[in-house]
């Protein structure tokens, strides 16, 4: 895979965890790679803005008649379209719009910069450190949202986000937040889009894999928080 | 949950995403809606070759995406004389009007009639459907560095047509 083909993978959450941090970090560290990552973003989202409303219509009669004339009467279920992938590609494009304006912001200045590289492992630092401590998912604030907030198999606390042109996994440890895994689809954050479509595959199988028992509710988590997740 | 509605049922539940499908491979409406129910009627015909189990998206997917290839093959050449017209009828256009959301969706469609058939299909396929890279390699049967390398190629492409670069 060329570094642009990589690049790209990285976007469409392709990449796996190990690779996506790398390119995670590449991408925020490089202002020429955010933007066109978010160009590519806004792209996708332009073409299932464009092609999206085409599965909310209703279907053709013609088409219908080609599906019953099988002989089979076909009830046609008008609320099943609205769970459709591209019903919810307009809360998906709101949810991006808002990355948009994160990249901007999270492109480093060194010392601003959201991840940390310590002893081969990535760390969280400055706002996204800042918003993994403070921010509760129902208040989203800054440059960070944040998704959801679960104990590992470990105990340690961990919360997904969506931060620049990624949503990633952070956990405890030691007193600092590990990055698990960063990857290139945003993980949304209108209830239908993340109802419908789920965050990113890849983010939500790292989740799967990390988690015990359920997610913490906003009380769980804004008493966590105030423990200083320990 | 699907496993208890009937092939017909499920078929039912999937046209609204084929016939986006085929409105991202073809380049007008009508030829999207001859293509929809050509599927339909060959994904009748042929469904002791679907297996139980296995995504019946994909399959479908698949068959239309063969079926464009025969039509398409049949009619490039006529395909290729009107592209030119449909870009020279955007050089007039007032720049403002791009800010226009509308605008902006034409424009993205149009752009995607534009692009090579083999990207085309792998963009509509990833970027619209939804679908991941592997499926779209067992899908297209292609190997995926292929997939990988003509996705990049058409999104690069769409991308510099819309004028965001």
């Amino acid at each position: 895979m060329t570094e642009e083909e990589k690049f790209f993978a990285w976007l469409d959450g392709e990449l796996a965890p190990a690779e996506a941090v790398e390119m995670a970090a590449k991408v925020a560290a490089d202002p020429r790679l955010s933007l066109l990552a978010e160009q590519h973003r806004n792209l996708g989202d332009e073409l299932r803005g464009a092609f999206g409303p085409i599965a909310q219509e209703p279907v053709p009669e013609n088409l219908q008649r080609a599906l019953r004339s099988s002989g089979n009467v076909i009830p046609f279920l008008p609320s099943r379209t609205r769970i459709m992938p591209g019903a919810v590609q307009w809360a998906a494009l709101a949810a991006t719009l808002v990355v948009g304006v994160f990249v901007g912001a999270m492109v480093p200045r060194p010392a601003n910069a959201p991840i940390e590289l310590r002893g081969g492992r990535m760390y969280a630092a400055a706002a996204l450190a800042g918003a993994l401590d403070t921010q509760l998912a129902s208040a989203p604030k800054g440059d960070v949202r944040i998704g959801i907030t679960f104990r590992d198999r470990a105990g340690e606390y961990c919360r997904s986000f969506t931060a620049a042109a990624s949503s990633g996994l952070a956990c405890r440890t030691g007193g600092h937040w590990q990055l698990k895994g960063m990857f290139g689809a945003p993980e949304g954050n209108a209830n239908e889009y993340r109802m419908a479509a789920g965050m990113d595959p890849n983010l939500a199988s790292l989740v799967d894999a990390s988690i015990a028992g359920e997610p913490l509710d906003a009380a769980g988590e804004r008493a966590a928080r105030d423990r200083g997740w320990r | 949950m699907t496993q208890s509605l009937s092939f017909e049922d499920q078929l039912a539940g999937l046209l609204p995403r084929l016939r986006r499908f085929a409105h991202a491979l073809s380049r007008n409406p009508a030829d999207a809606d001859d293509l929809t129910q050509a599927t339909i009627e060959r994904g009748l015909r042929s469904r002791e070759q679907w297996q139980e189990g296995t995504r019946l998206d994909s399959w479908c997917y698949r068959i239309m995406r063969n079926l464009w290839i025969d039509t398409t093959r049949a009619s490039s050449r006529k395909m290729a004389r009107e592209a030119p017209e449909e870009e020279g009828l955007n050089v007039g256009e007032d720049p403002r009007a791009a800010m226009d959301a509308a605008v902006d969706l034409k424009r993205v469609m149009s752009a995607m009639g534009r692009l090579p058939d083999e990207q085309r299909e792998i963009v509509a396929l990833i970027l619209v459907e939804g679908l991941g890279y592997r499926e779209v390699s067992e899908l297209l049967d292609l190997p995926i560095g292929t997939v990988s390398s003509r996705l990049v190629r058409g999104r690069t492409a769409l991308l510099a047509m819309v004028g965001r670069e």
